[in-house]
């Protein structure tokens, strides 16, 4: 029992015992630091920044005077944060576009570790504290939900933002034929539901994603915001010019976004290949609309999609450039994606409305759904020239079906 | 009165969207724009709220380009005088609408996700277009393909 209480050995990995014997921090203290549950990549981050043993004594002796659970009388100081070794005299710069996400990425502060390994809520750069307790993230290898473009694409997203309110003319609305008002409303339906669950989807995926990325952590912030925005615009043109909600959408296609298991899973069949066949579709209602404020609001809307492709795919690159070894894997959640977005198909309701959309009217309904199939070949045109850039051609693992919609030269391309 | 196309035009307008708090207020553009007109070919790029050049290139750079506008004389022509009679681009002469509308297609790119950025910056390129319904433009018999 005896030996089953005593407090386990710490052993100083041999790397950090190398690099504390290097900058004179004593073995005593290093054990110390462990078994206070610093992290050795802490350690090396300030052997690298020359602080020194004494340093560290005696920040550790401000802390622990300063700690406790007894609440400091008021008049009493602890100053020990002021001697935190973080990295100082950092002075960032605006650029053309004000104090961005990149501009502040300097020195320590713009090292994105491929590993991240703290599970608290603790800033990139900041000094970590002892004993702060986890908060439960599952994912905290950069190659899981890197892009190069995140922090530029969440500059954008918030400098882009829009008012469905107020940017959209509501009053000019006229009314339309039933018909046509009837599709129109089923159409916004259907991208209200879809823009609801990008939203909720995102957002159960934020707490698990590692403090130490939050360039991505807060683009997807502005996904979710802009699912929102979705839910609210199409939502407020279903129930503004006469008509009201349609049909609810089978669903066949969300569940492969909701049952992902995987980040990298959950952003190649949201944010590639959902977003993408949705973008076309936001095309063609910009196209097709009958009043320049419905038109508008597509247009503002195409341009949030296409950023969330521009995260997606550049994710995909980065994964297929750093763990080339999880093609295959990348292959068969697109292969999952496109069977259940094939599943859609069963949605007769959306795509007898895009029908009566393309084609002006239900009286030529027969002539909508042959454009309806136009716009399918360019749906998974597009799709296929996006995953091509990021390196993966779908080439025979394209579904069936989808490869049934391009012209016979393109089917292996 | 500036001709179309020419760096002549392309500056005035780009004068005027700088000048524009409307142009602003829909955000950062990022994007080297071209617009390919007959043999005529242009770059015109956005940086931040601003367009910050026009330039005549050849073919050899659009390689450097995100994308390119391409369409005949008579197209651009008939696009810029709906734009100027009704104050900016009618229902059947956006660029995306023009994009849907053409096989071939009009939004052109040799990069996948370039090519995107038509779409990203679609409203401030609309914008852009439509600031033209501010000024008397000449058409170059010249440019005719």
């Amino acid at each position: 029992m005896a030996e089953e209480s005593a407090a386990p050995t710490i052993e100083i990995p041999p790397d950090l015992a190398e690099r504390a014997k290097a900058v004179g921090w004593p073995e005593d203290l290093v054990i110390m630091l462990l078994g206070r549950g610093a992290q050795p990549p802490d350690l090396v981050r300030y052997m690298s920044m020359g602080v020194t043993a004494e340093q560290v004594r005696e920040f550790v002796a401000q802390q622990e005077a300063g700690g406790g659970a007894s609440p400091m009388p008021t008049t009493q100081l602890d100053l020990s944060w002021m001697n935190v070794p973080t990295e100082w005299g950092t002075r960032a710069k605006p650029t053309k576009k004000g104090l961005t996400l990149d501009a502040i990425n300097i020195g320590r502060y713009g090292d994105v570790p491929d590993v991240w390994e703290y599970k608290t809520e603790m800033p990139r750069g900041a000094v970590a504290t002892t004993g702060v307790e986890a908060m439960g993230y599952t994912i905290y290898e950069k190659q899981e939900l890197w892009a190069d473009n995140a922090a530029d694409l969440y500059e954008e997203a918030i400098q882009r933002r829009w008012r469905p309110a107020s940017d959209v003319d509501w009053a000019s609305l006229q009314p339309l034929p039933d018909d046509l008002e009837r599709a129109i409303c089923q159409i916004c339906t259907h991208f209200s539901e879809k823009g609801q669950l990008e939203a909720d989807v995102i957002a159960g995926w934020e707490p698990e994603l590692s403090y130490g990325y939050h360039e991505i952590k807060l683009y997807l912030a502005t996904v979710v915001f802009e699912g929102a925005r979705h839910a609210e615009v199409f939502r407020k043109r279903a129930l503004s010019n006469g008509g009201g909600l349609g049909i609810q959408n089978t669903g066949w296609s969300f569940r492969s976004v909701t049952d992902a298991r995987n980040f990298t899973e959950f952003i190649a069949i949201q944010m590639v290949l959902q977003d993408s066949f949705t973008l076309t579709q936001y095309q063609l209602c910009e196209a097709r609309m009958p009043q320049a404020a419905e038109k508008l609001l597509f247009r503002l809307a195409m341009q949030d999609t296409a950023r969330h492709i521009a995260y997606g795919i550049a994710h995909l690159k980065y994964v297929l450039l750093n763990r080339p070894e999880r093609r295959l894997e990348l292959q068969r959640y697109l292969d999952k994606g496109e069977a259940m977005l094939i599943m859609d198909e069963k949605d007769t309701a959306t795509r007898e409305a895009f029908a009566i959309l393309l084609a002006g009217g239900k009286d030529k309904i027969q002539e909508g759904l042959k454009l309806y199939e136009a716009l399918r070949r360019r749906q998974v045109e597009q799709y296929l020239e996006r995953l091509r850039w990021a390196t993966l051609d779908r080439g025979t693992h394209l579904n069936g079906a989808l490869r049934a919609y391009l012209p016979p030269e393109e089917e292996t391309a | 009165m500036p001709t179309f196309p020419s760096v002549e035009w392309f500056e005035a307008i780009r004068q005027l969207v700088n000048n524009d708090e409307t142009f602003r207020r829909l955000g950062t553009v990022d994007a080297r724009v071209g617009v390919k007109v007959g043999d005529k070919l242009y770059e015109v790029t956005f940086e931040a709220f601003e367009c910050t050049g026009v330039k005549e290139i050849g073919e050899h750079d659009l390689r450097d380009l995100d994308f390119w506008l391409e369409q005949s004389p008579d197209e651009w022509r008939a696009m810029l005088e709906n734009i100027k009679s009704h104050g900016s681009a009618d229902l059947t002469f956006t660029l995306n609408t023009i994009d849907l509308n053409r096989p071939e297609g009009f939004a052109k790119s040799f990069d996948g996700y370039k090519r995107d950025t038509f779409y990203r910056f679609n409203q401030s390129l609309q914008h852009f277009f439509d600031v033209s319904a501010k000024i008397d433009t000449k058409f170059a018999a010249a440019a005719r393909a």
